[in-house]
């Protein structure tokens, strides 16, 4: 059996168009390969950090 | 495929030959992200948008440059009635490649057509709407509004799939199926979609193949409703001859106690109220009638009364005419003895004084004095005027002039009764003329005033002529 209020919480208000620009600039690009660089470099900084250390 | 650390174009190898970066985990990812559209390009091949989407979804969190990804998700979402999320990922599609992408022909069409825009606007704030009506349980008004949105745009997956789950809320299976249905004819892989027409088909009757739950209290109405595809038929029920002779003679029926009503109740109502109406308007015109009559007898009093006094005043102008004629007379015989005073032979001038004087018509109202002058101008003139007119009438008579010579002659014989040949002419004029009770009138005085003459002989011949030509 179908619960109605749960159903309906669901439902999200369509995007309307004067909101276009604030979905384009808010959303999140960052894809894996993004992720990836991010990681090499914080990889490649804690090297450093380690041989400064030393 | 470039380099992601330089931008160079990458070749087989899993390094980069610009700056040496290893790039063979980098190429794993891309190959994955094209694997992952591939698959969004078939979900959305067979309609599965929301496989679709969520396959596409996967890639472009993969590669985010992945333009053709980008691309189709916007197609998808603009297909299913997500303008607004469509323009973004063909926005971004075109910052992330200017050139040489088809997101330009995408955004050209939506912006080249303003009603298009306007159209989808005033549907997504319809749909907005509908949903808060549902959140603030104004399910009919909700309902409305959702049936606006569909046909402003029928592709709004949403929309089909809101007014399913408000139908199901009413109790309306069958629409709610239809509803869940045309959701999935838009998205085959819309759970929503399938949850709702699940619970729809769990409400019609099991085993009645196209009959729904809502068919059975629909029969009692005299119609069979069921569904064929996605058509509700709704077909009346077959009646059977007599029970449709007896709604014919219902009417028939019907017909003749209308006209039986007519006739007893309405038409008596109808004839008493014309004959009020009559003799009230007959009552009016005796009134008018009696009272026009009176006005009749009024005016023929007045009538009555109004002879009268024209009789009494022609009366007193009659007397006031003899006294005209009496002082007409007075002031002719003055005029006659002046004439005669002044020249004794102008018997003209006395004659035509005279002339008017009429001894017959004065007679009871001279005086004495007037005829004893009269008699005495008479016995100076009477014999010379009784010549002169003695003379002219019996040229008249010569001349067959009759009108003439009767005037003449009897003016003659006034003034002077002794001469029996103006006597005698006179009634032959009288009797040339036609006048032949005049005539005998004279010639008996002829014969009275004058017997033994020759005249008086001749006017006992033309007595006897007359007389005999009357027989």
């Amino acid at each position: 059996m179908i619960n109605f209020e749960d159903e309906l919480k669901k439902f999200k208000p369509s995007l309307e168009i004067e909101d276009a620009e604030d979905i384009i600039y808010k959303q999140d690009l960052d894809d894996m390969s993004d992720v990836i660089v991010k990681l090499l470099k914080e990889a490649s900084q804690e090297a450093d950090t380690a041989k400064r250390g030393k | 495929m470039k380099c992601y650390y330089c931008g160079a174009e990458l070749t087989k190898d899993n390094t980069c030959p610009s700056c040496g970066a290893k790039v063979g985990t980098y190429k794993k990812i891309k190959s994955l992200s094209n694997r992952f559209y591939n698959e969004g390009l078939e979900k959305a091949g067979v309609r599965d948008m929301t496989g679709a989407v969520e396959s596409l979804r996967q890639s472009l969190k993969l590669d985010k440059n992945n333009i053709n990804a980008r691309n189709l998700l916007g197609l998808i979402y603009y297909d299913t009635g997500e303008i607004v999320a469509a323009l973004a990922e063909w926005v971004i599609s075109k910052n992330l490649q200017p050139e040489d992408n088809l997101a330009d022909i995408y955004i050209d069409d939506v912006r080249n057509s303003p009603s298009l825009l306007d159209n989808i606007n005033q549907t997504i704030k319809k749909f907005n709407i509908a949903l808060n009506y549902c959140r603030q349980d104004s399910y009919d008004l909700a309902e409305i509004q959702l049936k606006k949105v569909l046909q402003l745009n029928k592709r709004l997956v949403k929309a089909h799939l809101l007014l399913a789950l408000l139908c199901l809320k009413n109790g309306k299976w069958d629409r709610a199926k239809i509803e869940s249905q045309k959701a999935l004819e838009l998205d085959t892989g819309n759970l929503m979609a399938r949850r709702y027409l699940k619970e729809a088909d769990s409400m019609l009757l099991p085993g009645e193949s196209g009959k729904l739950v809502s068919d059975v209290a629909s029969d009692n109405d005299g119609s069979i409703r069921y569904n064929s595809g996605n058509e509700m038929i709704i077909q009346p029920v077959k009646k059977s001859a007599i029970a449709r002779s007896s709604s014919i003679w219902g009417i028939v029926l019907g017909i003749v106690l209308g006209v039986a009503a007519a006739c007893f109740l309405i038409l008596p109502q109808r004839i008493q109220s014309i004959n009020s109406n009559n003799q009230a308007k007959i009552a009016q015109i005796s009134e008018e009638s009696d009272s026009k009559s009176a006005q009749i007898v009024d005016y023929e009093q007045q009538i009555g009364n109004l002879k009268k006094q024209v009789e009494e005043l022609q009366s007193q102008v009659t007397g006031y005419e003899g006294v005209d004629s009496t002082s007409a007379a007075m002031n002719s015989l003055m005029k006659a003895t002046a004439v005669y005073f002044n020249d004794a032979s102008d018997v003209e001038g006395i004659a035509q004084a005279l002339e008017h004087l009429d001894l017959y018509a004065i007679d009871e109202n001279v005086s004495d004095e007037f005829m004893e002058l009269y008699n005495s101008l008479m016995a100076l003139v009477g014999p010379q005027l009784a010549t002169s007119y003695y003379n002219n009438g019996y040229d008249a008579y010569k001349l067959e002039d009759y009108e003439t010579a009767i005037a003449n002659l009897s003016k003659a014989y006034q003034y002077d009764n002794t001469n029996v040949n103006t006597l005698y002419y006179l009634g032959n004029s009288y009797n040339a003329n036609g006048d032949k009770d005049k005539a005998k009138e004279i010639y008996d005085r002829v014969v009275t005033d004058f017997p033994g003459t020759q005249s008086a002989a001749a006017a006992e011949a033309k007595l006897a002529e007359i007389n005999n030509s009357g027989n």
